[in-house]
């Protein structure tokens, strides 16, 4: 599958660590606002506290968890030679910030899914491992079956990474369709979605009648 | 004051749905110490909640103009990986107290709670003797309307009863409380309504002892 150590020049490790870093948090971020909820249930006591407070306040430790994480593993990349510099940082930092508003969105919108129908929660966990394999993850977009694009694309996991792949590595182009206005779209529409659904269900949400 | 109006509540079991209230409407005059008495299970702890806005009725509203506690001596809500500087530190936060009396908010709590320098040790290094005082501590050193009391009248050991019982005669100059019990010394000694919690509806009582005796009875 891999010609060598190198994919359009770029080293096979670091083009994984590109794309996998915000795609773990993202995943994480997504999955973990399903929990937060049950997690924080005593703080619902201090009643300023809203079942909002609780899902930003996941945002950010899981944000500062994976950029310590991913601090240590660029200083370690580059500590054994690899070539870590960032081909255009401010957009690199716009589609971070981007995707983990999409990942907010998402999560939140799970999470509001899940504890109206808790027995979705395995389902929804379920459905994030074949996102490993058609976000383009592990190998580069352009691996992927050219027929089912179209499908593919609809993803915004697989979008987002090639923007933040094609911003860090200097010569990657990313696969053709892949577009900002898409991302953008979605996360608009998905957290005006989430945010309603939030609206209309927050009393629900400290409710304790769902256990 | 409290206007419960048509408040119902309910929990979800393995077995369906239960009820603890229906369409319960009733008003609880202002001004007043409320006891809130009735076997195990049911729903006086619910009703608390409910009245603190923690918990939410499946319908109806519960309103009030008053200044509402969480429930006293709360150390759910402590997260045991920080230290009890931190913890105190988040709820001034969450009720404003911020700069100066974030800090003497600290020493009240550190002095009534008499943990010295363990105050800068994680929670979860605490006894538990000494987590619910820090508890209790923080309870009383904001200043509120209702206090609300879930049986804890009893944390620590003589000589705190003795100190918790004196700073609770100074809040009660001021405040009222809605107290959990089921000591009904307790009740009769500091309440001035009875709502007697049974079977799904309340009784509400201006008379403390006639409360307590339906409840006996």
């Amino acid at each position: 599958m891999l010609r060598g150590r190198t994919l359009s020049g770029v080293e096979y490790p670091v083009f994984v660590l590109v794309g996998m870093a915000p795609f773990l948090l993202y995943r994480n971020t997504a999955l973990r606002l399903m929990d937060s909820l049950r997690e924080n249930r005593s703080l619902f006591g201090y009643k300023q506290i809203k079942p909002l407070d609780t899902y930003v306040a996941r945002v950010i430790v899981e944000t500062c968890l994976a950029a310590t994480v991913y601090a240590i593993l660029v200083f370690g990349f580059a500590w054994f030679g690899f070539d870590m510099t960032i081909h255009s940082p401010l957009q690199w930092v716009t589609t971070l910030f981007l995707g983990l508003m999409f990942a907010f969105g998402l999560g939140m919108l799970l999470a509001l899914i899940t504890h109206a129908l808790p027995s979705l929660k395995i389902v929804v966990r379920m459905a994030f491992f074949p996102l490993y394999f058609i976000s383009g993850v592990l190998i580069p977009a352009y691996y992927l079956p050219p027929a089912m694009m179209p499908v593919l694309l609809l993803n915004p996991f697989l979008h987002i990474l090639e923007l933040i792949r094609a911003e860090v590595l200097p010569h990657y182009v990313p696969v053709d369709g892949v577009s900002e206005t898409y991302v953008i779209t979605f996360t608009v529409v998905l957290l005006f979605l989430s945010l309603g659904t939030y609206r209309a269900r927050r009393m629900h949400l400290i409710s304790t009648k769902n256990g | 004051m409290f206007e419960l109006r048509n408040v119902t509540k309910s929990y979800l079991t393995p077995n369906g749905r239960r009820y603890i209230f229906r369409n319960l409407t009733l008003a609880i005059p202002p001004g007043k110490n409320i006891g809130l008495i009735g076997r195990n299970g049911a729903g006086k702890s619910t009703l608390m909640r409910l009245l603190g806005g923690a918990d939410v009725p499946d319908s109806g509203t519960i309103a009030t103009d008053r200044s509402i506690s969480w429930p006293v001596g709360l150390t759910g809500g402590f997260q045991g990986s920080m230290t009890g500087r931190d913890n105190i530190k988040f709820v001034c936060r969450v009720y404003g107290a911020t700069g100066d009396s974030m800090r003497e908010k600290i020493r009240y709590v550190q002095d009534f709670a008499e943990i010295g320098d363990w105050i800068d040790e994680p929670i979860k290094t605490y006894s538990s003797g000494m987590r619910s005082r820090v508890a209790f501590g923080l309870s009383m050193a904001f200043d509120f309307d209702y206090y609300l009391i879930d049986e804890v009248m009893s944390v620590g050991d003589a000589q705190f009863k003795r100190k918790c019982a004196d700073v609770f005669q100074q809040k009660l100059k001021t405040s009222n409380i809605v107290l959990v019990s089921h000591s009904m010394p307790e009740i009769e000694k500091l309440c001035d309504v009875v709502l007697l919690v049974k079977n799904g509806g309340i009784q509400v009582f201006d008379d403390v002892s006639e409360g307590i005796k339906a409840y006996n009875s």
